[in-house]
């Protein structure tokens, strides 16, 4: 397969990566007060790790051995709970209260969630910046020899 | 000799002499595509162009150009199937479907551009005097 945009692959990995990050820190926005998960105990925070994979691992037998070197990717290696222990807050009135009327809420930081937010976009940002970059080379060098 | 071989001729002088700026890009990109194509070439035609008289008729240059319109029509076909999977709710992300859309869009107007220098210089030939 003939490659017209280099170095696409692994930014496209980090494309998909992102955006599983940022529906995991929705998830977690979304049940800051959820009490009662599917479990029956408070929703547990979650977050992704990220891992790194060769692109010769799902392509072995591409045009990208013909450069001698092939493209590392991201990958999404597991989404994995925060073992954080839930925030006990007093509301007699909750139907989740217990004996002293103190309830379960999950230990979720609206501001922690917001920060890892922005950095998440700002590095979807940045890739896209790179498949502009591609974009522009590839026209650039489309228009050698026009005048 | 028929034109093709002229033509193999002088595309071979000319990629000769493009082959160093290609290799300063290459150096820095380390993937490109065309940069094979053309050391392709340059192997080729030397070879081919002692032996013009031969009866070989160019199935290595037909060959290159046939690969090359299967596979601007593959990342069609690969384009199209990624945005029918987005619109359908299938599991394809947006940058997905824009990419390789953007891959088919720059591989056609490559094939484009190959397909114009060709022409240009058959009519190079064309207009030439006898």
């Amino acid at each position: 397969m003939i490659n017209v945009l280099s170095g696409i692959d692994s930014t496209a990995s980090a494309l998909d990566a992102e955006r599983v990050r940022m529906d995991v820190i929705s998830q977690n926005i979304a049940n800051v007060n959820t009490t009662r998960g599917l479990d029956g105990k408070p929703y547990q925070r979650q977050e992704v790790v990220f891992e790194n994979v060769l692109k010769a691992q799902q392509s072995s037998l591409d045009s990208n051995l013909v450069s001698g070197s092939s493209p590392e990717m991201v990958q999404i290696a597991r989404i994995q709970k925060d073992n954080r222990p839930a925030r006990m807050v007093y509301n007699p009135g909750s139907p989740d209260a217990d004996a002293h009327g103190m309830v379960a809420m999950p230990d979720i930081n609206i501001h922690e969630e917001m920060v890892d937010m922005i950095a998440s976009s700002r590095s979807y940002e940045a890739n896209l910046a790179v498949a502009k970059n591609a974009h522009s080379i590839a026209m650039q060098a489309l228009s050698i020899g026009k005048h | 000799m028929d034109a093709l071989s002229a033509l193999k001729m002088m595309a071979g002088s000319q990629v000769g002499g493009v082959q160093n700026a290609v290799s300063a890009t290459t150096a820095t990109t380390t993937q490109a595509i065309p940069a094979i194509e053309l050391q392709q070439l340059n192997t080729d035609v030397p070879v081919q162009a002692t032996q013009a008289a031969s009866s070989t008729s160019g199935a290595g240059f037909d060959n290159l150009l046939g690969n090359l319109v299967n596979e601007v029509s593959q990342k069609q076909t690969a384009a199209s199937d990624t945005v029918s999977g987005l619109l359908s709710g299938k599991n394809v992300s947006l940058h997905q479907a824009m990419i390789s859309m953007e891959e088919a869009n720059i591989s056609f107007q490559m094939m484009v551009e190959v397909r114009n220098k060709l022409l240009d210089s058959y009519q190079e030939l064309m207009r030439m005097q006898v």
